[in-house]
């Protein structure tokens, strides 16, 4: 019997060259093996149907299409699940606790790694909802999605930017790294990577959120995504970032990093499963720690680090 | 009393969410109350006219000869129709209001366990709404116009999605 692998399908119809952000061409039936041998016949079935020219070659522009309507119809979960409101709430009181500090003084620089449609990013320009010093840049390796983002926030005349390219390599240093449903895409090692940059960067915090892994997440994403998504790469994708979601502690262990406190927040056994479709785990220089706390108030009970694994397990990811 | 207001009262409510649900997820803009409202609008145009259609169909029923016990049979079974709709507009209503009011994790819990499984039984609704409408002794007459009722209702999203949405805005 075939392991499944989970694979997404976006996450291989598009390629480019992390040297120079160049788009490379994707074959077609070489996406399809990939999934065929990873056990995802009906994946692989999608693909199959997507236009490719005479050499096999995925059609560039039809993929940008399909892929900016699919994170439309994505940008529809987030809205319905508020997530913007769960960031806020965490982000809220982590810039409070940065200006608390005394030793940052803004403006402050928001930084949206993979930001898609800038959902995120927009949406907090729109609210207004972190205040007028915190500056907002979206950065995506898509050039697609970067643009239709762009176009988005300039039809409404949003004050936040969006930026094609790496994140990490920007001019302006980041104060907050934040990222929403990105983490699942790297495995447990380069999580820690992730993480590690960008501790080593002038950053204060990352905040990043992604799905919660619980036995219900496959099955909640499934039913969701049924209802609300209707093109058949978005259904299968969103179960399988569900399925690929790490759980509470690859992700304390990976945070782990040097010159960073790492904070889940609403761990399992501290949250309710159908309430907490998303959180997040936060990185934050360690005397940002206290006034954070003291920010969030009674929520902060529900802000746990590595210890929270238990003596064994915590002390594995010292 | 006939259940024929609230049936029809019931059935623009739901062409009108169901213009909604064609818009939604077709536009990112963050502030999209015109647009929202203007999905609205087309579905419950596109429900008005579609719901001609049981409607005539009641119409051509009680032409027959045996119009007062047709008419019985169809309001019988209308009441039946109306029942299971009833309870799962209840549902969805007391989904919305938790969602709009109370703070955003129970307005997650609104929507994973109310309003998005609720969107997928809408089949199943309408299908026990016909079976009810038989059962309740509507019979055959009440079956038949129940069925092209639910089948009006359900096609409100997807006509509406194709005539104005299928293209990202």
């Amino acid at each position: 019997m075939l392991r499944v692998r989970h694979l997404e399908i976006s996450d291989l119809i598009t390629a480019v060259d992390l040297a120079d952000g160049r788009r490379l061409p994707v074959r077609r039936d070489e996406v399809v093996r990939q999934l065929r041998d990873s056990g995802d016949e009906p994946a692989a079935r999608i693909v199959a149907g997507l236009p490719a020219d005479r050499d096999g070659t995925l059609d560039p522009d039809a993929v940008d299409r399909l892929l900016i309507s699919v994170h439309t119809e994505l940008q529809r979960l987030s809205e319905e699940l508020r997530i913007g409101n769960r960031l806020v709430h965490l982000l809220g009181p982590l810039f409070t606790a940065i200006r608390a500090d005394g030793g940052h003084p803004g403006p402050y620089r928001l930084v949206d790694i993979g930001c898609g449609l800038g959902y995120l990013v927009r949406w907090l320009a729109a609210t207004g909802a972190l205040g007028p010093d915190v500056e907002l840049i979206g950065v995506d390796l898509n050039a697609a999605l970067v643009g239709e983002a762009d176009r988005l926030a300039r039809a409404e005349g949003l004050d936040c930017r969006f930026v094609h390219g790496n994140a990490f390599e920007l001019p302006e240093a980041a104060t907050v790294y934040v990222s929403t449903g990105v983490l699942h895409h790297f495995g447990a090692a380069a999580l820690a990577g992730f993480f590690r940059t960008q501790a080593a960067s002038p950053a204060l915090a990352f905040c990043h959120f992604d799905i919660a892994a619980t036995s219900l997440a496959p099955i909640g994403a499934r039913v969701f995504h049924r209802a609300r998504m209707r093109h058949p790469l978005g259904r299968h994708d969103g179960v399988v970032s569900a399925r690929r979601a790490h759980d509470d502690e690859t992700l304390l262990r990976a945070a782990a990093v040097p010159g960073m406190r790492a904070l889940l927040y609403e761990p399992r056994g501290l949250s309710n499963p159908f309430c907490t479709t998303l959180r997040p785990i936060l990185g934050v220089r360690p005397q940002l720690e206290p006034p954070l706390r003291q920010a969030l108030g009674r929520a902060s009970r529900r802000l746990v680090g590595p210890e929270h694994l238990g003596p064994v397990r915590g002390e594995a990811t010292r | 009393m006939t259940p024929a207001v609230p049936l029809m009262l019931l059935g623009l409510v739901d062409a009108a969410f169901s213009g909604f649900r064609a818009y939604a997820g077709r536009d990112a803009r963050i502030r999209k109350a015109r647009g929202n409202l203007r999905a609205a609008g087309r579905g419950l145009a596109v429900g008005a006219a579609l719901l001609l259609a049981p409607t005539l169909a009641a119409a051509l029923l009680l032409a027959t000869p045996d119009r007062a016990r047709t008419y019985a049979a169809l309001t019988s079974g209308g009441w039946g129709f109306l029942l299971p709709l009833a309870l799962y507009a209840a549902a969805v209503l007391l989904s919305l209001a938790v969602y709009f009011t109370l703070p955003f994790r129970a307005g997650t819990l609104a929507m994973v366990i109310g309003l998005g499984p609720l969107t997928l039984l809408r089949p199943v609704a309408v299908a026990t709404a016909c079976l009810a409408a038989a059962l309740n002794h509507g019979g055959a007459p009440a079956l038949l116009v129940g069925a092209i009722a639910g089948a009006a209702v359900l096609c409100v999203e997807p006509i509406v999605y194709r005539r104005w949405y299928r293209e990202v805005q």
